[in-house]
């Protein structure tokens, strides 16, 4: 009895810090979002699923979702891919190795309020650099058909490194000796990376999707300056749509609801993720 | 773990009574940041101190950005919070406040004589159900910006209807290389729901009268379809307009790449600097109305609210009236370049001497209306923004888009019941 | 051949992810007057004017130590806190792991925008308003998902025969992981510091609700209030990203050492 309590203490900080600072305003949010909440009109009631009911039939909460799906789906896949590429690219010796680490790290070091600023001028259609550098006139922001593309880019090249990084530190702790022998074996690179390094990274990649899709899925930041959730509502994902219900409408309750289904897709998203990779942790 | 947590308590706590004891009342003043160098306002606030002792103004600034402050005052304003006694508002929120009982009223700073001095369009915004909630602090509206060398070259005045408008674009753009005719606030944003209404007003339309709902109106289709028109038919406006702000837009026309230009008269500043491209090429005059319509600019500008929850609010008043009062106001014209929210300040002669430019925004001002003043504003705009942006890229035709507007707007007018 | 074709790649990598940040850095160079006007790429008139501007008006330097302590305080104690909890729910077999690392996870399952709210009024209670402790108690708190996940799995990965090894040697499950966990998953450890720190210096949301003057106020804030109500000081901002990405760099540059190093000691021990 006693042994098992002394093992619990590692945990027990992180578990008080948590509770104290997160149960508060995660009840917050479930209770407010069974109420009607409207600050500006003094109007507080319990409403029970009224503000799910009517959220099922909001075609804005649909298109809102459907364009978080679509960036969270695209955003995720281009950064794991890119991010593996790039932690494999580094992963060899050569000169200058700490320094090419570091500057891979810059788009993941830039403020978040600065990036997307910055990507908002690049991809301005007049005196944007990628305009100029590509001689042509596309309107990356203002077509409701290119807008999310433009935002799932400016994401990715935002984020890709923290894939890299935590890619790069898994790809450390594999042995080299199981290349090796695996290639005194006879197995090309590729049987390599496929049944030596790809197993023993799963952890690494696990946390690296689960961290980035509940990111992907939470956007905000980068569509908030880039378009504001425009043209047209093209761009505008559940955290915006939450944002704007939360913050501009003042509606407490239908704003929480939202927040909860944000909640939900992640958790259910994190679940099939660990069942899919299951038998990895050890 | 307690102790921890009482630890981190103590260093932390601001505390405002001491503080307070030691130097008499602090009122607490926060406002959006004031672009270029904060000292003329610090000496404005210096001066209302040495006018009463005993008082300690700090002045706490926010982002500029609206949203930004329209989120940190909903917070705290919630949260019932004491720790600031005047703040600067949008034009647009002054309803909302009020009806959510978050500011003190100013009757008392507005008496009738001193309200005819303002100018109409934001007395009409900070009043609400017959009182007023804030004082006007300075104004801004929609202005014409043209480059009179090209019109001047070709013959042309300024336009006084949309359709002259696009005819001389047309025409110079015609005959001089690398210009756009007409930019404009197109991005989905609030700044898009003034553009737009400067088109259906000018057209004897609008969103709300006498409380109804009448957005959805052939005069309004007309004037919403004309703007998509010129993008796509007399191609006019570039398409980079749908994602274009005040900024994009001022460095466009201030890189002489435009003959027109839509914006608030915070730019002109911006165009006579020493190594501006279109320095003494620039002229500004009233926005264009369409046949039969009156010019109509949207109404800009932020006002001084108390906080309802203040601890001083007789200080907090003393200190609304004297920012807004019209030696305060003149002195922030001279410096930062507020535009003064009173009338009488566009016939002083030594402001008219150091900035003939306000001269012509005379005019301007006293047309400019402002957006519906409801507490359902913030509610309508959410609505507003994405329907008109799908209007002008095309996803929607300007009939199903205000349709659909007047069908929301419908339901949020209901939605007290 | 092929190591022109690795060197190629690697140099399009580095531009790919460099680029835009040497944009800003050629932008902060240009005057007022030339920072939309494409040509030229590069400034006519090379100025430093936005650099002496941000740190004359803005009190930078202030808010600099602000974000660094801030931020230094929050990546030790999310370590501290996140390798304690890692290290047990990899090497001690608590029941209910996985009911604690889907706690755990889920603190970061709700979108900020709405948990903001309610934070501040918890902190409002605390009293931590425009506080150093405040931002620290956030950051520290919600960070720990991701060192608690980052770390359990690098601790997962050492063999089981090594934590044993080091019990039957007479080391106590603390010491185990002091000098045997730590060590040999530095790469994890210095990775999750890196993240951790960058996310403390980075994060604009409630560093905005939390902090007011420039007491506490964080980089990102600052950035913030650089546009004035309508017009946006691009050169300014580009100078400041320029400035606030530096220290981050030398960070990483300095942790990367300590990475390679992390690694060869694991490998004389394995």
């Amino acid at each position: 009895m006693k042994r098992r309590d002394g093992r619990y203490i590692f945990v027990a900080p992180a578990i008080v810090l948590l509770s104290l600072v997160t149960i508060y305003p995660a009840i917050y949010v479930f209770i407010l979002s069974l109420r009607r909440k409207m600050l500006i009109f003094h109007i507080s009631r319990f409403t029970g699923l009224d503000n799910y009911i009517f959220l099922l039939k909001d075609d804005r909460f649909w298109n809102a979702l459907w364009n978080t799906v679509y960036f969270t789906a695209v955003s995720v896949s281009l950064e794991m891919l890119l991010g593996l590429g790039i932690a494999l690219l580094l992963n060899r010796p050569f000169a200058a190795k700490g320094m090419v680490r570091a500057a891979v790290l810059v788009p993941w070091a830039i403020p978040t309020v600065v990036s997307a600023r910055m990507w908002e001028w690049i991809f301005n259609s007049d005196f944007g650099i990628l305009n100029y550098l590509l001689g042509m006139k596309i309107n990356w922001l203002g077509n409701p058909s290119w807008a999310l593309h433009a935002a799932i880019f400016a994401d990715v090249w935002k984020t890709t490194p923290f894939v890299a990084i935590l890619l790069m530190a898994g790809l450390q702790v594999i042995p080299r000796e199981l290349g090796q022998a695996a290639r005194i074996d006879g197995a090309g690179a590729w049987g390599v990376f496929r049944h030596v390094t790809l197993p023993l990274l799963k952890p690494v990649i696990l946390v690296a999707l689960i961290f980035r899709t509940l990111d992907a899925f939470r956007v905000f930041d980068v569509v908030y300056v880039l378009t504001g959730g425009g043209p047209a509502n093209s761009t505008e994902t559940l955290s915006v749509y939450a944002y704007k219900v939360l913050f501009q409408t003042l509606q407490f309750g239908y704003g929480s609801a939202l927040s909860v289904v944000v909640f939900l897709c992640v958790g259910g998203i994190s679940i099939l993720y660990i069942k899919l990779l299951s038998g990895i942790r050890a | 773990m307690i102790i921890l947590l009482c630890l981190l308590i103590f260093p932390g706590c601001s505390d405002r009574e001491t503080s307070e004891k030691a130097h008499g009342t602090v009122l607490v003043f926060k406002h959006g940041k004031i672009a270029g160098d904060p000292g003329p306002l610090r000496r404005l606030l210096a001066r209302f101190e040495r006018e009463n002792p005993g008082i300690e103004v700090s002045d706490e600034t926010l982002p500029a950005s609206s949203d930004a402050q329209h989120q940190f005052y909903v917070i705290n304003l919630e949260a019932g919070s004491a720790d600031f006694d005047v703040m600067g508002l949008d034009v647009i929120w002054v309803p909302e406040f009020a009806r959510a009982g978050w500011l003190r009223e100013t009757d008392r700073l507005m008496p009738q004589k001193e309200r005819d001095d303002f100018f109409p369009g934001p007395v009409e915004a900070v009043t609400y159900r017959g009182k007023a909630w804030a004082v006007p602090w300075y104004i801004d509206a929609g202005v014409l910006y043209y480059r009179k060398d090209l019109l001047d070259r070709y013959g042309f005045k300024p336009p006084g209807t949309w359709q002259e408008l696009v005819f001389e674009s047309q025409y110079v753009t015609a005959m001089e290389k690398g210009l756009y005719g007409f930019v404009w606030q197109g991005k989905q944003y609030e700044g898009l729901v003034c553009n737009v209404l400067e088109f259906l007003r000018s057209n004897g339309g609008g969103v709300l009268s006498n409380g109804r709902v009448v957005i959805d109106s052939p005069a309004n289709r007309f004037a919403l379809g004309f703007m998509r028109d010129l993008i796509v038919k007399y191609r006019v406006t570039p398409p980079l307009v749908t994602t274009a702000d005040e900024e994009s837009t001022r460095h466009i026309f201030g890189n002489g790449r435009a003959l027109f230009m839509r914006n608030w008269p915070y730019a002109w500043n911006i165009f006579t600097v020493e190594n501006s491209q279109v320095r003494g090429r620039v002229g500004v005059a009233p926005l264009p109305a369409f046949p039969g319509g009156r010019s109509s600019p949207t109404l800009g500008g932020w006002q001084l609210g108390i906080n309802r929850c203040s601890r001083h609010p007789e200080a907090a008043e003393r200190f609304v009236r004297f920012m807004t009062s019209p030696s305060s106001q003149k002195y922030l014209a001279l410096t930062i370049g507020y535009k003064p929210t009173r009338k009488s300040l566009y016939r002083d002669h030594e402001l008219l001497a150091r900035q003939p430019f306000i001269a012509g925004l005379y005019g301007i001002l006293m047309n400019a209306r402002s957006r519906p003043v409801t507490p359902y504003y913030m509610m309508m705009t959410q609505v507003l923004q994405p329907e008109f942006s799908a209007a002008l890229t095309g996803v929607r035709k300007p009939a199903e888009a205000l349709g659909s507007v007047a069908r929301q707007t419908g339901h949020i007018m209901g939605i007290e019941q | 051949m092929r190591k022109t074709l690795f060197y190629s790649v690697l140099l399009l990598v580095v531009g790919y992810c460099c680029g835009p940040y040497l944009w800003q850095l050629i932008t902060s160079l240009k005057p007022d007057g030339e920072l939309t006007a494409l040509p030229p790429v590069f400034p006519e008139r090379v100025t430093f004017s936005h650099y002496v501007s941000i740190f004359r008006e803005s009190r930078f330097f202030r808010i600099i130590l602000n974000s660094a302590a801030v931020a230094s305080v929050t990546t030790v104690l999310s370590i501290v806190i996140g390798s304690l909890a890692a290290f047990g729910l990899a090497k001690l077999n608590l029941r209910r792991k996985g009911v604690i690392l889907g706690f755990v996870l889920s603190v970061s399952m709700f979108p900020p925008i709405a948990t903001v709210c309610p934070l501040y009024l918890v902190i409002r209670a605390l009293g931590l308003r425009d506080t150093w402790w405040g931002l620290v108690l956030t950051y520290t708190t919600f960070s720990l998902p991701l060192s608690i996940w980052t770390l359990t799995g690098f601790f997962a990965r050492i063999p089981d025969e090594i934590y044993l090894a080091a019990r039957v040697d007479g080391c106590s499950p603390f010491q185990a992981l002091c000098r045997i966990m730590l060590p040999v998953a530095a790469p994890g450890v210095f990775t999750a510091a890196i993240l951790v720190f960058i996310f403390a210096w980075n994060e604009f949301l409630f560093a905005l609700t939390l902090t007011s003057t420039t007491a506490s106020r964080t980089v990102p804030v600052a950035i913030a209030l650089f546009p004035g109500l309508h017009e946006i000081p691009w050169g300014d901002i580009a100078a400041a990203s320029v400035v606030v990405t530096v220290p981050l760099l030398a960070l990483v540059f300095l942790f990367q050492r300590r990475i390679v190093e992390g690694l060869t000691a694991g490998a004389v021990k394995g």
